[in-house]
C-alpha cells in the first residue's frame, strides 16, 4: 500500500462510518478482506468503524416469537452479528406487511465454496421464516469491469454459479435469480439513474476508494448493486408498488454500497434497504484472511469429494490445538482460533452438542484430531446435500429463475 | 450547406466514401437532448443535413434521445422528460425520416442487454482520469454525468442495435452533429480499436448563429434569437425585422455608399443555409455589399426563406401522431439486409 490517505469521517445520514482509518489493522472493503490477527476480524471494532448495529438478542428472540421457531444457529452464535433497521423488517412482519430480500453475488469461476454458500443458505432459511419474495443479482458486469474475461465467458461462469446457488433449495415461483446483462431494462435503469443522480464523484470516491486510473465503469458500477433494493426496478415482481423494503442479508464487506444507498433513498423518497450481515467464515489455514476462491487450500468447495474434504481439513485445517499430545491434554485447545471448531459453529445446529465439544476440547479431553474429525462429518454432510441437489439443477432451471415473470405473491 | 461550408469539418469520410463507392454498408447517427418546447433552426439543420445524406446514400440512420442525460444534468422528473422528448421526437420526425429506415429511440426506453453490453465495453477502457479530461467532470458532479459519455458512445457500434444490424460486427457509422458534441466522440474513437469496432467517422456542422448576432448560437432559452419550429409566418417576420442582426450601414444615405457586411448580417446567414441557388445567393451578396439592396429588402429575403422552411416542416408536422413516435422507437427490422 502506498501513502495512507487521511482519514475521513462521512456522516451519512446520522450512521458515522470512519474510511481509511489509518489505525486499522483489519481491511473490509467489497474487494479486499484481511486481518493480521490470528481470531480474524474484529468484528466489534468494525460495527463502530462502519456504524451499524450489532444483532443483540432481544432482536432475535423476536424474531423468534415472529415466525414461532428458534433462529438459526448461525443467528444465535452471532454468526450474522450485525444490522442496519432490522427492527424496522420486524415491525413490518408483525404488521403482516410486505418486504422482500435481496442478495446477490458476483460470479467468479469454479465452484462455490462454503464461505459464498453460506450467507445463500441463512437467505433460504429467512426465506422461509417469513415467506418473503427474494432477489438474486448477479453482478457480471462488475465482473467485466473488474477483470480481464469476456464478457460472454463471464455468461458461462455465472450459469454455473446461478446453478450453485439454486443448490441451496430456492423456488423460482418466489426467487427471481438474474445476471445484470441480462435483466437491465427501462425500469431497472430508471433506479441506476435515480442513484447516479444523487451520489456525487466525491462520494463515491470516498465511500469505494476510487482514484483516476480507475475505470469509468468501476464508478458507475456502484448504482447498479443499488437499483434492486427498491421495488420499482422489478414491476414484474412488485407492480406499480413504490415502497416495498428490502433486506440485505450479506456479508459485510458489501456495506459501502448500502451505506450509499440508504444515504440516496430519501431522497428518491424510497424506503431505505436494512441490512443483515454475516461474518467472514475464516480460511481453512487460520482466520487471518477469509476463504477465497483464489486459493484452493483455504476452502470446501460445492464440488469436493468426501475425501477431498477429509484430506483439506485434516491438512490444512489450522488447528488450535497444542504441539504434543501431552501437553494438549494439560492445557487445552484454543476453540477460538481453531478452523475446525469454526466450522462447527456454523453447522451444527445442536447448541448443547457445540457446546460440550467446546468444553472437551478446551480441557484437553479431545484432541485435534478428533476435532477435525468432527468437522469433517459435518461439512461431508452439508456438501453432499447440497451436491444432491446440484446433480438436480438443469439449464433449463437457470432459465426459469431468470424469467421476467410474477412470483408466488401479490402485493 | 455542404458546399457552402455549414458543415465544414470531419474525422474519416474518406473511409465511409471508400465504403460507399464499393457498395459496402455503413450507418448514421444522430441525437438530441430533449428540451421542452419547439425545435428552433439551429436544432433542426443537422437533421435535415442528415435526411439530405440518408436519401443520399439510402442508409440506416439512428437518432438517440439522451432523456437520461437530461434527467442527470437537469431537474426534471424523467417522465416529464418523456413527455418532452415525445414532443421533440415529432418535431425531428416532421423533418419526413422514414420509420422502415430509421430508429428514433430514448435511452430510458430503448435499454436493453444488447446496448448494455457496448456500454460497459466503453465504461472499461476509458479512465476517470481521461473522462476529466475529455468532460471537465469535478468532484461535485454526480456519479451519473461521469457514467453518461459511454452511452452516448455506444449508438456507434452496430453491435447495440441487433434488431437492425443482426450479428454484424464492424459496420461503422458517420455521425452528422454540431462540433460541440466531439468530446464524446474523440473518446469513442479512442476506445474502438480496443474494443476491435470500427471507429465512427463524423461530419461536423457549424452553429446557426442567433438572430442577435453570431457571437452566440441560437438558443431556445432565449425566445427571441431562434426561430422555432412552431412559429407563425408573422412571428418569423417580426423576430426578423425586429431582432436579427444587420450587417447594413446607419443610413440609407451610407448604406448606398459603402455597402452590407454580409459576413456579420443574420438574414444573409439564413440565406446561406438555405438558399440553394448558388447563382442568387452570390447576386444577393453582390446587391447587398455594394449598396444596392437595402437592409429591410434583405431582411425580407431571409423572412420570405424561411416562412416556406417553417412551412413545409409544419405541415409534416400537423401529420405526426402518438402512434408515428412509437413506431419509430419499435425494435424491429429496418428495410436494409447486411
Amino acid at each position: 500500500m502506498t501513502a495512507e490517505p487521511e482519514p475521513v469521517e462521512e456522516q451519512i445520514n446520522g450512521e458515522t462510518a470512519v474510511a481509511n482509518g489509518a489505525d486499522d489493522a483489519d481491511v473490509v472493503t467489497p474487494w479486499t478482506v484481511k486481518t493480521s490477527s490470528a481470531t480474524g476480524i474484529d468484528y466489534d471494532k468494525l460495527i463502530a468503524k462502519f456504524g451499524c448495529r450489532k444483532l443483540e438478542s432481544d432482536l432475535i428472540t423476536r424474531l423468534e416469537a415472529l415466525i414461532e421457531k428458534p433462529a438459526h444457529p448461525m443467528l444465535r452464535r452471532g454468526l450474522f452479528f450485525a444490522h442496519r433497521d432490522l427492527a424496522r423488517i420486524l415491525d413490518l412482519a408483525e404488521k403482516k406487511k410486505p418486504f422482500f430480500l435481496y442478495t446477490g453475488r458476483g460470479p467468479s469461476s469454479g465452484s462455490l465454496h462454503l464461505g459464498h454458500l453460506i450467507p445463500f443458505m441463512f437467505t433460504k432459511w429467512l426465506q422461509d421464516a417469513f415467506d418473503v419474495p427474494l432477489i438474486v443479482q448477479i453482478t457480471d458486469d462488475e465482473k467485466f469491469l473488474w477483470r480481464d474475461i469476456p464478457l460472454d465467458k463471464l455468461g458461462e461462469i455465472a450459469n454455473g454459479n446461478i446453478k450453485d446457488i439454486i443448490s441451496v433449495g430456492f423456488d423460482p415461483r418466489k426467487t427471481f435469480i438474474f445476471k445484470n446483462t441480462e435483466y437491465m431494462c427501462p425500469a431497472f435503469y430508471n433506479n441506476i439513474l435515480k442513484v447516479w443522480k444523487v451520489v456525487t464523484i466525491n462520494q463515491a470516491r470516498a465511500i469505494f476508494g476510487f482514484v483516476g486510473e480507475d475505470s469509468m465503469g468501476k464508478s458507475a458500477f456502484p448504482a447498479i448493486e443499488a437499483a434492486p433494493c427498491f421495488a420499482t426496478s422489478f414491476p414484474h415482481i412488485f407492480g406499480n408498488k413504490k415502497n416495498i423494503p428490502c433486506l440485505i442479508p450479506c456479508a459485510i464487506d458489501q456495506d459501502p454500497y448500502f451505506r450509499m444507498t440508504r444515504d440516496a433513498a430519501p431522497r428518491l423518497k424510497y424506503e431505505k434497504p436494512a441490512l443483515i450481515y454475516s461474518t467472514f467464515l475464516p480460511a481453512l489455514q487460520g482466520a487471518q484472511s477469509k476463504m477465497a476462491g483464489s486459493d484452493q487450500n483455504s476452502c470446501i468447495f460445492l464440488n469436493d469429494t468426501p475425501n477431498q474434504i477429509k484430506n483439506k481439513i485434516n491438512k490444512y485445517a489450522f488447528s488450535g490445538g497444542q504441539a504434543t499430545t501431552e501437553e494438549h491434554r494439560r492445557l487445552g485447545g484454543n476453540c477460538d482460533v481453531d478452523s475446525s471448531f469454526q466450522f462447527l459453529r456454523f453447522f451444527e445446529e445442536d447448541d448443547d452438542k457445540l457446546a460440550e465439544i467446546r468444553q472437551r476440547y478446551e480441557s484437553g479431553d479431545m484432541l485435534s484430531g478428533e476435532l477435525k474429525k468432527e468437522a469433517i462429518t459435518i461439512v461431508q454432510r452439508v456438501i453432499g446435500d447440497l451436491q444432491a441437489r446440484r446433480k438436480t439443477v438443469t439449464d433449463a432451471d437457470v432459465v426459469e429463475f431468470a424469467r421476467v415473470k410474477p412470483l408466488d405473491f401479490t402485493f
